[in-house]
């Protein structure tokens, strides 16, 4: 049984739907994403599961024990550690009390406590600051102050609500890697809120991409970004080129099809959602940049080839993005450092069929 | 920096020296002329602090302030978390009863409860009328009594900055304590209370301040023996004995200093754990509890029961404006316009007074106020912070103190006082921090690019101010004008000193009638004309300014 269900969470704010009956189940020591754009939910399923938020309808379950059902149980008694957006972190107290608060009330011995609060300081890299007040810390060490508050109780589990937003980037990167590595070297089972698709991907054994209320995808970073189930999740992660396509016919074992778009009448995709067979109408072709080849010259003996002109070209240092017009629609093709390809140069694309989605 | 700026701070400094740095001064130099000679000393000091009269006045009063902060407080905070976690129905209505006491006047609320709880009033009355008791029961008069109606007329600065507290605190740091395991109660102890201490900090203070300030109270009571009723009677009465006036002049100087000392140190504090601002939270609305059915019909109790006390005042007070001959009765038996026939026709010379002086006062407040708040705002000119800190320093300076001095001062060299305009000048320089308070607000929140828009094409600083700031102010300021003519109107403790015939205001008249021992019923409808005068001027306020409570804490935060 998984370790944490969520069974049809239903839960509205002044009539208006903020969580739509969602189902999902998390397993034990799995680091779970909740990804999505603002308002769709993520961070209230998380408020409910912690219970700071109490939901109209549905079930939480965690470890076995549900907390709605039989009887609303409170925040306080969940046994779950919480990092804050905003940190939350205690002003008026110091570092080791901010730490020891939740220790203090299970009234655990108090050389027990310091060792703890010893402990978990040393695990996140704050060690001998413990007698400092967060007025006297920077961004990333009252973060830290949080994660360490979250984690002294060994919480069942612990959840992240979008804790790296306040900071700056490089930060952000650096702490991504060490929240990831803290908490599976201690097998917590942990949900994570963010609208930073990047950030997901990093972190996550598993992704659950909301829009409005509900869950449309939950897979890998690996399956969200190869196999996005429709245009949304498609275009929030990464950037994907989407061309509008008329479906001509649907091969035998529905696994392909051919198309007709705006500069060709035959194009070559794959269908990874059956939602894609059931409309004619308001189809894309998808593909992501880094799956399109870029030639000086026609190649020979491949698919899916069609001549462009080169419009503009971003240069990032490391990557190339050209933007190459094929009879009047825009395609973006991500190339290496080193094409020296210039603009208003004629090139051909290879839309590689086996990476053409064809998504609704 | 511009030479109108500098001249214009050396204008403003030079009415500051006159009103108020000049007569505190005559008024320390004056405490420590030693009788009989030219000479300085220290004597009166010595003679003050080895007298166990003395002490022992000075004691009360500091035990007075104590008890009032400490009733304050403990009635205060369920009030203020009710206001600011609570959705309740009828809640703006017992919000603005719980904080009318701010501007009745302070006098309002011992004659009241004189009529209501004293030794034969309606109380007392109905009880042994109704043979629950033989003897009547002391209410009122002692230190229970002077600590329950300074607490009354406290209550509100103690549940505003409570409240406002509250309601700052950003949610998530309560949230993080819950689920660290806090219970409510607990949570509310360790984490709600110490965040709002900076907050409480301001009101506690205000709050302590005012038994070293109310001399009216105690006396009405029979109570004398604390400071500044001490000092007033020694001033105001045995000025012949200069043995009795040196005494009370230094009482109202100690008196001074503990005021400062303790507004000096809260404010240092206050500056140094400004924790509101510490959290980079996304939401800033207060959290708002649905409590369960028993706390919520308990918390209604309590809020009927506190508005009941308040809605007392002005009840009783009308009970009385409206009739004569109000007494050994527990209600009045005989109805009558006859008090505000004589107040308003016969010697209306009171009401003109008070509304004269006040305006007066008025105009010099904003004629000096807002080129104050501009300049502490907008430039740059050296001296203006201590500009803004002797001004706000005037609101923590007892009334008595302010009037002493002016009498001292202004007597011979300046004979400022031979003349009325010492009435209207004396309010000046006391209410003035009300209005710059908000002046210097109003001026903060607008944008200093309209000004620069202004003159880059073209127009000159007093162009500018008439056409773009002073309108965009308006509100603000009009707020801070209506606040000062409040406290202008009501003020007592200064006027008492500076007054000669015919220059009475309402408030003395109020204490003279009193004092006399005549009609009651004049002093009581006089009283009442006062609050419906000041509960008008309030409407208007929460009108421009989108709530009581805003006014009313503007007015008194950021101190």
């Amino acid at each position: 049984m998984a370790f944490i269900e969520i069974k049809k969470l239903y839960k509205t704010f002044d009539k208006v739907e903020a969580i739509s009956y969602i189902d999902l189940e998390i397993e034990e020591g799995e680091l779970i994403t909740l990804l999505g754009p603002s308002g769709c939910g993520k961070t209230t399923t998380l408020r409910c599961i912690a219970g700071l938020e109490k939901p109209e309808g549905g079930d939480i379950i965690i470890d076995g024990k549900s907390m709605i059902a039989d009887g609303f149980v409170h925040s306080s008694k969940r046994g779950i550690g919480m990092v804050f957006q905003n940190y939350a972190v205690w002003p008026h107290m110091k570092v080791y009390t901010n730490v020891a608060y939740g220790l203090k009330l299970q009234k655990a011995p108090r050389h027990t406590i310091e060792q703890s609060v010893m402990d978990v300081l040393k695990l996140v890299g704050l060690a001998g600051l413990e007698n400092r007040y967060p007025s006297q810390l920077s961004g990333g060490q009252q973060q830290r102050v949080a994660l360490a508050r979250a984690l002294v109780r060994n919480p069942k589990v612990l959840l992240l609500d979008e804790p790296l937003s306040n900071l700056d980037a490089k930060l952000r990167e650096e702490l991504r890697f060490e929240i990831k590595s803290l908490v599976r070297r201690m097998g917590i089972t942990s949900v994570y809120v963010t609208h930073d698709q990047a950030e997901a991907m990093v972190i996550s054994d598993r992704v659950a991409v909301m829009f409005e209320g509900k869950i449309v995808q939950i897979g890998t970073p690996n399956d969200i970004y190869r196999k996005p189930i429709n245009r949304f999740v498609a275009d929030f992660i990464g950037t994907m080129n989407f061309m509008p396509a008329e479906m001509i016919e649907v091969a035998e074992d529905k696994s392909t099809a051919v198309v007709r778009t705006g500069f060709t009448d035959r194009l070559s995709c794959r269908i990874t959602s059956d939602a894609a067979l059931s409309k004619a109408d308001n189809l894309f072709a998808s593909l992501r940049p880094e799956d399109i080849e870029m030639f000086a010259e026609a190649p020979q003996g491949k698919e899916n080839c069609y001549k462009g002109t080169i419009t503009n070209r971003a240069y990032l240092g490391n990557l190339l993005f050209f933007f190459v017009d094929v009879s009047g629609v825009t395609i973006r093709v991500q190339a290496s450092h080193l094409l020296l390809y210039e603009e208003g140069q004629d090139v051909y694309l290879h839309l590689n069929p086996d990476k053409c989605l064809l998504l609704l | 920096m511009s030479r109108g700026n500098v001249f214009l701070a050396g204008l403003l400094w030079a009415v500051i020296a006159l009103l108020v740095i000049y007569p505190l001064s005559i008024l320390i130099l004056e405490s420590f002329k030693v009788f009989g000679t030219d000479s300085l000393g220290i004597i009166n000091y010595v003679k003050f602090f080895q007298d166990s009269y003395y002490l022992k006045t000075f004691g009360n009063t500091l035990l007075l302030s104590a008890l009032v902060l400490v009733t304050t407080t403990v009635f205060g905070i369920p009030l203020a978390y009710i206001l600011a976690r609570y959705r309740q129905r009828g809640k703006t209505v017992l919000t603005a009863l719980t904080l009318l006491p701010i501007v009745l006047p302070a006098f309002a609320g011992v004659f009241a409860f004189v009529i209501f709880f004293g030794k034969y009033g309606t109380l007392n009355l109905l009880l042994m009328n109704a043979g629950l008791v033989k003897k009547p029961l002391n209410f009122i008069y002692g230190m229970h009594g002077l600590v329950f109606i300074q607490s009354l007329h406290m209550l509100p600065f103690i549940v505003l900055s409570l409240s406002a507290g509250f309601s700052m605190i950003d949610p998530s740091f309560e949230e993080a304590a819950e689920v660290e395991g806090a219970s409510g109660f607990w949570r509310f102890i360790t984490i709600t209370l110490p965040l709002c201490a900076p907050t409480y900090l301001a009101g506690a203070v205000i709050v302590f301040l005012w038994p070293f300030t109310d001399w009216l109270t105690p006396l009405i009571l029979g109570q004398s023996d604390f400071l500044p009723s001490v000092a007033y009677i020694n001033i105001a009465y045995h000025f012949t004995d200069v043995q009795r006036k040196y005494m009370g002049i230094v009482a109202v100087v100690v008196s001074s200093v503990v005021c400062i000392c303790l507004f000096l140190l809260a404010r240092w504090w206050v500056e140094k754990r400004k924790y509101t601002g510490l959290s980079k939270g996304t939401t800033s609305e207060g959290r708002v509890i649905e409590p369960g059915i028993a706390i919520k019909s308990l918390s209604y109790v309590y809020m009927i029961f506190i508005a009941l006390l308040v809605l007392l005042i002005p009840v009783v007070l009308g009970l009385s404006a409206f009739s004569r001959r109000w007494v050994f009765e527990p209600f009045p038996t005989y109805w009558t316009l006859e008090n505000f026939r004589v107040i308003l026709l016969e010697t209306p010379l009171l009401v003109k007074n008070s509304f004269l002086f006040s305006g007066i006062a008025l105009v010099f407040g904003v004629v000096f106020g807002l080129p104050a708040a501009y300049l502490i705002v907008r430039t740059k000119v050296p001296g203006k912070d201590a500009l803004d800190f002797v001004i706000t320093l005037m609101l923590a300076f007892p009334g008595m103190a302010v009037g002493v001095s002016y009498l001292l001062a202004f007597w011979e060299t300046i004979p400022l006082a031979q003349y009325w305009i010492i009435m209207p000048l004396a309010l000046f320089a006391r209410r003035l921090p009300y209005f710059l308070r908000m002046a210097h607000s109003s001026y903060l929140q607008l944008d200093v690019s309209l000004e620069e828009a202004a003159e880059v094409s073209g127009a000159g600083k007093i162009r500018t101010f008439a056409t773009i700031s002073l309108p965009l102010l308006l509100k603000g300021v009009l707020v801070g004008v209506i606040m000062f003519f409040i406290m202008a109107f009501q003020e007592i403790s200064t006027a008492i000193f500076l007054y000669r015939g015919g220059w009475e205001t309402m408030p003395i008249g109020i204490y003279l009638n009193w004092h006399r021992g005549m009609e009651f019923g004049i002093a009581a409808a006089m009283a009442f004309l006062m609050i419906v005068i000041t509960f008008i001027l309030l409407l208007i306020v929460s009108r421009l300014s989108g709530g009581v409570l805003k006014a009313a804490w503007g007015s008194t935060a950021k101190q």
